[in-house]
């Protein structure tokens, strides 16, 4: 034993000091409290989460139900409805040999249309809705607009346009504006003003104002600085964000069609009504394909804009 | 004073030329660019036929729908709207579970440091990919007809719209994964499956628990359209209020539901940011 070790328990043994505690002992009893404490925790917790998951499950009606007790088999059976007979020797004959693309495919000359008409409304919505979502920016941008009241009006104005769902929106322009794309337009330039009025803002409070100040101190007017300061800064980030809304919109094009607002969610929901199980999956791998493909090429388009060297994956 | 103002601009004029006066070429450009834009949108206004005079009459009758707002009112049967929200929360929140339930799986086999092997962690993130393009709506349409009406199909719309994003989710969750903590249990001894418990679980869990809260939120958002297509819920009660212009009770539905989807986002934001930190 060393010497040292001696006298530090002479001390501590000494009446003279008060006492100290054992500090390995101190920590465990602290842990074994934490621990305790974190148990009871995750158990409520546990058990909460298991409550709200019976009780979610069987609102869903995810055993047992009018679904019957089959739903994967039923899954199957449905999917297996949804596929074509196709032939492979007669792929590629006219559209009256049975088994054939074109066969499949027979309602190509209305669906068609109808996917040009999806991607017209995206199109149309995500250029009216950029070009408004520009004044809507500027207007609550705290670097830009020095008075405080008219910037709150705008943004709470994008914000209770962001919060409703776009599909009951959709219900209630189809309501008023009848049945057609018009509808459809309308929802989505509202929830592109609502989401791209936002980001465009942070992008405007981000920009450097030592550019607008040069402009303002050579004697620019207020827009002559928006024109040649900002703009310039924030275009990049404008454009790649439209084109992000851009994909959004072409999705929920296609799928407000189904409340009756234009585009191949019409065809989707007339097939259904009809149940033309082949035709689902047609007008289905139709939409997708499109989705997709806008997809990839506007993700190409954002990282040029952006100037982000992507690896192919 | 303004012959050195003038110096000045002239110099600058000089320096930067370019700059002030763009090329012929890229001046044609851009106004060329703008005037093509123009002419699509004209050529889509035309071809969908968006004329002011429809736009003018649907505004009309929007007004009149605004004027029969107000007072917001229940209709008589609080009851049933209340238990119309509750029924999508347990929507949400059940194909929510699912979904991440099944993204587990899937993530794993998405993550690039668990499977390492490129093409089939190509394939996998793919096939994401795809089904990521799938509106929810789509999904419940097709589901509330193979399974029929009720809350069923809406469960799986939602799980089956969620998959492919959390799926994706995940699997960046777990390639993230720093590798010292499961090469610190290793070295010590543990054996995989202490290594799971103790260095993968609690750098992926809270991560993934996280997701699934904002993918919670997000559904319980959405789910008014599983009521439309029939799958039960919020959506139905609007959808038949809607159709029968009832709107002083759509407005009311509406504001009792933002305030439903904004308790539970101050909920699970809270619960988000405790996980994370």
């Amino acid at each position: 034993m060393a010497r040292g070790d001696s006298i530090e328990t002479d001390l501590q043994k000494s009446p003279l000091l008060p006492e100290r505690p054992d500090p390995v002992a101190a920590f465990e009893a602290e842990r074994a409290k934490v621990t305790a404490q974190r148990r009871v925790y995750n158990a409520v917790f546990f058990v909460g989460t298991l409550i709200l998951f019976i009780w979610s499950f069987s609102v869903g009606e995810i055993f047992g139900g009018e679904i019957g007790n089959d739903p994967l088999g039923r899954m199957l059976t449905f999917l297996d409805k949804m596929t074509p007979d196709l032939e492979p020797s007669a792929l590629m004959a006219g559209a009256e040999t049975p088994g054939s693309i074109s066969n499949w495919y027979y309602g190509m000359p209305l669906w068609g249309p109808a996917l040009l008409e999806t991607v017209q409304m995206a199109v149309f919505a995500t250029v009216l809705g950029t070009a408004l979502s520009i004044p809507a920016a500027l207007l609550c941008s705290r670097n830009l607009i020095p008075y405080a009241p008219l910037r709150g009006i705008v943004r709470r104005t994008l914000e209770a346009i962001r919060t409703l769902p776009d599909v009951i929106v959709a219900m209630i322009l189809v309501a008023a504006f009848g049945i057609g794309p018009l509808a459809g337009v309308i929802t989505i330039v509202l929830s592109t003003v609502g989401r791209l009025g936002k980001l465009f803002s942070e992008i405007n409070e981000n920009a450097d104002m030592r550019q607008l100040e040069g402009i303002r101190s050579s004697g620019g007017s207020w827009w002559d600085q928006i024109r040649y300061g900002l703009f310039p800064q924030v275009a990049p980030g404008y454009a790649s964000y439209a084109m992000l809304k851009f994909e959004g919109n072409i999705s929920a094009a296609a799928a407000l069609g189904i409340v009756g607002a234009g585009g191949i969610g019409i065809e989707l929901s007339r097939a259904i009504t009809y149940i033309q199980f082949t035709d689902y999956l047609a007008i289905l791998l139709m939409m997708t394909v499109l989705i997709f493909a806008i997809d990839i090429t506007s993700e190409a388009i954002r990282h040029r804009l952006i100037g982000v060297k992507v690896a192919t994956a | 004073m303004t012959t050195i103002e003038g110096d000045y601009l002239a110099n600058a004029e000089r320096i930067m030329h370019r700059a002030v006066h763009p090329s012929l070429v890229k001046r044609a450009q851009s106004w060329g660019s703008l005037v093509a834009l123009l002419l699509v949108m004209g050529w889509i206004a035309v071809d969908l036929e968006l004329t002011p005079e429809t736009f003018l009459k649907g505004i009309t009758r929007l007004g009149g729908f605004f004027a029969s707002m107000w007072p917001p009112n229940d209709g008589g049967d609080l009851s049933r709207i209340m238990h119309a929200l509750a029924q999508t929360f347990a929507m949400a929140f059940a194909g929510t579970a699912v979904a991440a339930i099944v993204s587990v799986p899937l993530g794993l086999l998405g993550a690039k440091t668990i499977v390492s092997l490129p093409p089939l962690h190509f394939a996998v993130r793919r096939v994401f990919d795809f089904f990521r393009g799938i509106p929810v709506l789509v999904w419940a349409l097709i589901l509330v007809s193979a399974f029929g009406m009720g809350p069923f199909g809406g469960v799986i719309a939602l799980a089956l719209a969620d998959i492919p994003v959390l799926s994706k989710l995940y699997a960046e969750a777990f390639e993230n994964i720093d590798p010292k903590q499961r090469e610190g249990l290793k070295a010590s001894g543990a054996g995989p499956i202490a290594s799971l418990r103790y260095a993968t679980l609690p750098q992926v869990l809270p991560v993934m628990a996280s997701q699934g809260l904002f993918y919670l939120e997000s559904n319980f958002r959405n789910a008014a359209v599983l009521g439309i297509v029939g799958a039960g819920g919020i959506g139905f009660e609007l959808e038949e209020r809607i159709k029968m212009f009832a709107f002083d009770q759509v407005v009311f539905i509406i504001v009792l539901y933002m305030i439903c989807v904004a308790v539970l986002d101050t909920i699970s934001g809270r619960l988000r940011s405790n996980l994370i930190n």
